[in-house]
């Protein structure tokens, strides 16, 4: 419309005033046409400047402004004015016709039509106006590309079955393939969904830099109908056997406002949790945490799925898979306890039946007396609480009961600190009579590890501070996986209001600005809730507070029927995730728990000695094992940027489950093993954030002096792509002189002086 | 056998159920009380014989538990009915002269969930095979699917605190001296039993032919042998912080 409008009053299309020149070709020298415009003006200058009694000065003004106005079009037209641009010389250039040939382009989101099929009906056996005029004034090369880039001798080799949409790689192949041809620009023919995560920019500019335009023809919607979309799941790497696991999903929508979708996770096809989604308004997304039950040991790829809905463009996205490690090790957690107290029994009891989880008592009973529950060996914690770094850092996590800070050296509170943030320890601090402020840890390097702020004034209460609290979740606690009482969140938040009360001799009430609270107790004779349970991540480990003293009411209090399990859950609970992430002295990571066949996988490992300094001079080496069973050693070596971090690559070249095995050493002597997974395979990642992409592919054409078209607008590329200044080009003149909008501004100038003098009476 | 300082009425609970003395401020929060448990007995013509020994056993007990760990035990008696709710907010319990025992079905259903749920029951002062019968059926009724054993000397219990490795008869007040016996009726054989749940857990302690109530109670008489009320102690504080612990 606008287009259209524009040539008519201008004689040619925007895209021709764009690339051309505005030069002057008058058939007299310039000053002639100049000296006889202002010879013309020269009686109207002089009139209108003349007193006149009828007429005022602001009537003089406008007359004589018109006037010279008509005379300066006149002038401009006796100039010659034209454009010089620059076009190609038909069949003297190339032209690179790019042909998305990846699986995206088989969504049908614009009517029953895939977006393959402007495609076919483009470039197919018929032909089309498009290629015909894009043949009359070029040489066509096509190319097909998705994760890599061919040559196309015909369109019916598309089979637009790529794993993978490259747009750089193809932009490069393109350019490099015809790099020694005069090229008039590439056509990029596309939905623009790139995920190859390859970085344009570089490519966009050498394309600039050759004056090589990229015209872009985006296919497909820019946004579904109606769709539904997995969009992300984030899990641990790592959970322990017969742990909760909580998995936040992100479900985006296009179209299904208000409806309910099941959302279901599966374990080697079993159905292990299921929950309904509400979905949110247009545009909106919905955050879920789905929680179920890690049982089966060893790598295991969980599948999440959102119930396929009739009318959806793409069902693919509606599946989501993370491969998760089920660890079946045991992790062993010291319990320092500074006086007998029941807490000791239950905790005790609560995990007895887990074989993941090892607690080893060590319990004050009286002055410089222990009583030692649990050790492996007569001499483990014979001398009391660990006093050196290799033996505290055997546990992968220490519990603190109510032991004053005085007991402890000044090393030895730096030395729990360390274990938590150096080791990666989880450390859970329990209230009583002896911790917290009360305990006279305010100050301390141990209280820079805790979640809560220590409060040094609550110690000067004299230690007279109860209260018995109603313990409730907070929002961030309502979906965390160590606060999950019942299979879904509607119950587990029904049963926390059902527990009773639990008694606190620790006034908390404030947490550090990077920790979370998850449970708070409230009091009656209380107006602010008391902290009951929160966490931070303090450098490697976690740090958690639990400061209340009697935690095993939840299991005696005859409210609780006596074979319940929410003492024993919670607990196991708290304790799982609270060491789930402890690494041992060697530990490996990968770049990615699932790629794409053929991606490369990087694997760092973190190697230790037994106090958990970081060794740079350590023999690192993995040991791949491919899906075929096919065992390849590769060589690690250190980062340098951080201490104690060594890095491999491999290629994952077979679909499976790839097992990395790193084993570490220092002069022969072993420093330990670690274990990671990688799955490769199909991930399906052409059907996720597969809506046609204009604004990257406005982009690549504005970087590079193209244009960016659609199938609705594809009719002008042809001429288009004419005006180039790459490859073999002429110059050509379009005359200006006689574009009707200068007839029409003429006309309209003369009519509005008539107007007004008639309107004055001058007439 | 001690003496009676609580009376109550043949064969009637002490108190009616949610009626208990009321705490000094201090006893909030507590980590520890020593609790006794208050059940109805037969036999006894005059007294509930739950309450032999008390309070003045328990206070002095409590005296040298404070005294030789570092336990947070409120300072006084604290008497539990078996039926009463609260009996699950004391996970130790203490119950004496166990033979003249005669529980109301309330009584045994608190008492069974008690144990089922966590709690500790130590069982002391009876003797004979008379009171052991009684005792033994009552536990039937209140365990029927546990049987009663001996506990070895080498369990745990008896190293908790103390390492005992003999099991002495601790007699009543006036037995062991000048040459008077230490056991009553037919009970020449101290036994220390117990009974254990299907995971193992030692839920009760069974003090069979001997008297450690007593020796408490009286550790401070110069006439009471001094052996005896050591032993007494150190099993009592055993009992007390393995059950806390196990």
């Amino acid at each position: 419309m606008f287009e259209g409008l524009f040539q008519f009053l201008f004689k040619y299309r925007p895209v021709v005033f764009e690339r051309g020149e505005l030069a002057f070709d008058a058939p007299w020298p310039i000053a002639l046409v100049l000296l006889a415009g202002a010879a013309a003006a020269l009686p109207a200058v002089v009139i209108y400047t003349r007193p006149q009694a009828r007429l005022r000065t602001p009537d003089r003004a406008l007359l004589a402004g018109l006037r010279l106005a008509v005379l300066g079009i006149l002038v401009f037209c006796l100039a010659r004015p034209m454009l010089v641009i620059a076009t190609v010389v038909p069949q003297q250039n190339f032209l690179g016709i790019l042909i998305d040939d990846s699986r995206s382009m088989q969504i049908a989101d614009e009517g029953e039509q895939p977006r393959s099929e402007f495609i076919h009906e483009t470039f197919g056996p018929e032909g089309s106006e498009l290629v015909a005029a894009l043949g009359d004034r070029f040489k066509l090369r096509f190319f097909r590309f998705s994760e890599t880039v061919q040559r196309l001798g015909d369109v019916g080799e598309l089979t637009f079955t790529g794993r993978r949409t490259d747009l750089a790689r193809a932009l490069d192949a393109a350019r490099r393939e015809l790099a020694a041809v005069p090229l008039a620009g590439l056509v990029l023919i596309t939905d623009g969904a790139d995920n190859a995560d390859a970085p344009l920019t570089e490519i966009l500019l050498q394309l600039a830099a050759g004056r090589v335009p990229v015209h872009t023809v985006g296919l497909g919607a820019q946004r579904f109908a109606k769709d539904i979309a997995l969009e992300r799941v984030a899990t641990p790497r790592t959970v322990l056997q017969g742990s909760s696991v909580a998995v936040d999903l992100t479900v985006a929508h296009s179209g299904f406002g208000g409806e309910t979708v099941r959302l279901t996770v599966e374990d080697a096809g079993r159905i292990v949790s299921a929950q309904d989604v509400r979905l949110p308004g247009e545009g909106e997304t919905a955050p879920v945490r789905v929680h179920f039950t890690a049982n089966e040991v060893g790598p295991r790829l969980f599948r999440f799925r959102a119930a396929a809905q009739p009318g959806e463009a793409v069902s693919q996205n509606n599946v989501l898979e993370a491969l998760v490690f089920v660890d079946s090790g045991e992790r062993k957690i010291l319990y320092f306890e500074g006086e007998p107290r029941f807490e000791v029994k239950f905790v005790r009891r609560a995990i007895a039946d887990d074989e993941n989880l090892r607690v080893v008592v060590l319990q004050r009973t009286a002055e410089n007396k222990f009583y030692r529950i649990g050790v492996d060996d007569p001499s483990e914690l014979a001398g009391g609480f660990p006093k050196v770094r290799e033996e505290l850092f055997r546990y992968d996590g220490l519990i603190l009961g109510s032991v004053e800070a005085s007991f402890f050296t000044h090393d030895q509170l730096g030395m729990i600190t360390e274990f938590v943030g150096q080791r990666g320890g989880g450390l859970l601090a329990l209230g009583g009579r002896h911790a917290f402020a009360r305990g006279g840890y305010a100050g301390t390097p141990l209280a820079e590890a805790l979640p809560i702020v220590l409060d040094s004034d609550a110690s000067s209460d004299g230690g007279s501070f109860f209260a018995e609290v109603k313990v409730g979740l907070t929002p961030y606690g309502r979906g965390h996986p160590v606060t999950q009482l019942a299979e879904d969140v509607e119950s587990s938040e029904a049963r926390w209001k059902e527990l009773p009360e639990l008694s606190m001799l620790n006034p908390l009430r404030e947490v550090k600005p990077g920790a979370s609270t998850l449970l708070t107790g409230r009091a009656a004779d209380l107006s602010d809730p008391l902290v009951v349970l929160a966490h931070q991540r303090y450098g490697r480990g976690r740090a958690m507070a639990f400061p209340v003293q009697d935690s095993w009411l939840w299991q005696m209090h005859a409210d609780i029927p006596v074979d319940d399990m929410t003492h024993e859950t919670f607990w196991r609970q708290l304790l799982r995730w609270l060491v789930s992430g402890v690494t041992d002295r060697v530990a490996v990571t990968s770049s990615l728990d699932r790629v794409e066949r053929g991606a490369p996988v990087t694997i760092t490992a973190e190697v230790s000695d037994s106090g958990y300094i970081r060794l740079n001079g350590a023999e690192v080496v993995a040991n791949v094992t491919t899906p075929g069973g096919l065992e390849r050693e590769v060589p690690m070596e250190w980062t340098v940027e951080r201490d104690g971090e060594y890095r491999a690559s491999f290629l994952a070249e077979e679909d499976g489950l790839y097992e990395v095995r790193v084993q570490a050493q220092q002069a022969g002597v072993p420093l330990g093993s670690a274990e990671s997974y990688v799955q490769a395979g199909d991930l399906q990642t052409e059907y996720f954030d597969a809506e046609m992409r204009a604004s990257l592919l406005e982009r690549i054409a504005d970087e590079t002096g193209g244009r960016f078209y659609t199938p609705a607008t594809i009719g002008t590329l042809p001429e288009d792509v004419s005006f180039t200044e790459s490859g073999t080009t002429v110059h050509e003149e379009r005359d200006l002189w006689d574009m009707p909008v200068l007839f029409l501004m003429l006309v309209g100038l003369i009519a509005a002086e008539w107007g007004y003098r008639r309107q004055r009476g001058l007439a | 056998m001690g003496t009676v300082l609580w009376v109550q009425p043949l064969g009637a609970p002490a108190r009616p159920q949610g009626q208990r003395p009321a705490r000094e401020a201090n006893a909030q929060g507590r980590a520890f009380y020593f609790t006794r448990a208050e059940y109805t007995s037969y036999g006894r013509r005059r007294f509930g014989s739950w309450a032999v020994d008390f309070p003045k056993a328990d206070r002095q007990f409590l005296i040298g538990l404070r005294h030789l760990t570092n336990i947070d035990a409120y300072e006084l008696e604290n008497p539990v009915r078996l039926d009463d709710p609260d009996l699950r907010r004391f996970p130790f319990l203490y119950a004496l002269e166990v033979g003249y025992m005669s529980l109301t079905e309330p009584e045994v259903a608190g008492l069974r969930d008690y144990l089922l749920a966590g709690g500790f029951l130590v069982i002391d002062d009876f003797w004979g095979t008379r009171q052991w019968a009684n005792f033994e059926a009552e536990m039937r009724r209140v365990l029927p699917e546990y049987d009663i054993v001996d506990i070895p000397v080498d369990h745990a219990l008896l190293s908790a605190f103390y390492h005992i490795d003999e099991i002495l008869q601790v007699p009543g007040r006036g037995g062991g001296v000048n040459g008077r016996p230490t056991w009553q009726y037919d009970g020449y054989v101290p036994a220390l039993r117990g009974i254990f749940d299907q995971h193992g857990r030692l839920m009760v302690v069974i003090n069979w032919n001997t008297d450690l109530g007593d020796a408490w109670e009286w550790a401070e008489d110069p006439w009471y042998p001094l052996q005896f009320s050591n032993f007494a102690y150190q099993l009592g504080i055993n009992m007390i912080l393995y059950g806390m612990s196990h």
